[in-house]
């Protein structure tokens, strides 16, 4: 498997959420396909130079969210059954961690909630339209 | 449950009238790399030469692998001092054949691996090395007899970024493999990056000992700006969540240990102008630790 994560220590965001992140966003975009197996947790710690109870961790929590299935001995790999469903909900957490990041900046920049909706309207109407338009 | 590779247990160390290290209780796992951070003279080299019995404690218990320190337990312990101790007049191949003939489990083919690793020449005399080279040998010494438990002070001191990297690799690749690792360090990225969970110690105190990740989950800092002066808290200022608030005029800054977002909330309903909360990195965890004391 090519590198496709890049982790930031230093940031005050937990690293195991931030790989938790980045995989389910690289199955949802089929950067790892249904199937596919993942880098072992002593593979994926000396890779990106992280603790490995802390890649341990992050596996653990990819099972139990369902994204991903291990089996001792054979290794990680990304859920076959429903990976389509599974993929969709990835993207659903990694755009409503945006989306909460967003709203939580606008409101933190003193936007009334009427405000707030306006933009949030103008941009969907912007990026769907675009959409359309492609199609 | 098996005993942790690493445990102290009450540990103080006077000397004199003076408490270098103070009643510090510590477990490293199996697997697990435990970062120690703190000023300089919070003790943390003390507790290292206690654990290697260069010092006796003045209370406590230490046990690796689940027992006093016996001599096997030297054929599985490895330890990095702050300054390297090697021969002036032996070469880098003299050290390794030194260690081949003390320690059973010593890997020559480990150990030509991790030379060239740091760019070292066997040939060369300790007396000629850089503080940094004299590091990198001990570092080699180190991990060449295959160790269950690593004691590191400040491992990369004198090495340059990229061999810096490596001392990192080697301990995640150690630790991936079962071994228990506590490393000192004033590189707080260094912990931040390697280790699961870090200690801090400040005038002989353990301050902080947690998983790193957790810690960063629990402690925020929520800053809030009201249109006039901060209301009155309430309850807000006693809540056990909370380790300090800080108010300024219109502003209010409260650092969190725990559920951010419920502390969040609540200095909401006192209808702030805005609010946001500010994740913190382990540097900025560690400055508030020393500054604080004991918590």
């Amino acid at each position: 498997m090519p590198t496709i994560f890049t982790v930031d220590p230093r940031s005050g965001v937990p690293l195991y959420l931030q790989l938790i992140e980045q995989i389910k966003r690289a199955i949802a975009l089929g950067m790892l396909a249904p199937g596919e197996q993942l880098p072992t947790v002593k593979a994926l710690a000396l890779e990106l130079t992280v603790n490995p109870n802390t890649v341990a961790r992050v596996y653990r929590e990819l099972e139990h969210d369902g994204v991903i299935d291990t089996s001792p001995g054979r290794g990680s790999f990304v859920r076959s059954a429903g990976a389509g469903h599974e993929a969709r909900q990835a993207l659903a957490d990694v755009a409503r961690v945006a989306f909460e990041s967003a709203v939580r900046e606008a409101k933190s920049l003193g936007l009334s909630r009427e405000e707030t909706h306006e933009l949030m309207a103008r941009t969907i109407a912007r990026w769907y339209e675009t959409e359309n338009e492609a199609e | 449950m098996t005993a942790p590779p690493i445990s102290l247990n009450g540990l103080t160390k006077r000397y004199g009238s003076f408490t270098a290290v103070d009643g510090v209780s510590l477990d490293v796992a199996a697997g697990s790399i435990c970062g120690l951070l703190g000023p300089n003279g919070a003790g943390k080299t003390t507790t290292f030469k206690c654990i290697l019995g260069f010092a006796n404690p003045s209370a406590g218990t230490i046990a690796i692998e689940g027992a006093p320190l016996t001599p096997a337990t030297f054929e599985t312990l490895a330890y990095v001092p702050e300054r390297a101790t090697l021969y002036d007049g032996l070469t880098i191949a003299d050290h390794l054949t030194l260690y081949r003939r003390s320690y059973k489990n010593f890997d020559p083919a480990r150990a030509a691996e991790l030379l060239s690793l740091f760019s070292l020449d066997g040939k060369q005399k300790a007396q000629k090395l850089s503080k940094g080279m004299r590091t990198a040998v001990a570092i080699t010494l180190a991990f060449s007899i295959r160790p269950r438990v690593l004691i590191l002070d400040e491992p990369s001191s004198g090495l340059d970024p990229i061999h810096q990297r490596h001392v990192l690799d080697l301990m995640i690749d150690a630790a991936a493999n079962g071994a228990a690792v506590l490393f000192s360090s004033h590189q707080v990225g260094q912990v931040e990056r390697a280790a699961d969970s870090v200690a801090i110690m400040k005038s002989g105190k353990l301050i902080v000992n947690s998983v790193i990740d957790d810690l960063k989950s629990g402690e925020k800092v929520i800053e809030a700006v009201f249109a006039g002066p901060v209301p009155d808290l309430g309850g807000l200022a006693s809540d056990p969540r909370i380790v300090r608030i800080e108010q300024s005029g219109s502003m209010l800054r409260a650092v969190t240990r725990d559920d951010s977002d419920a502390i969040a909330q609540r200095i909401f309903a006192l209808h702030p102008k805005s609010i946001r909360t500010i994740d913190l990195n382990l540097e900025e965890i560690f400055m508030n630790a020393v500054s604080e004391g004991a918590r």
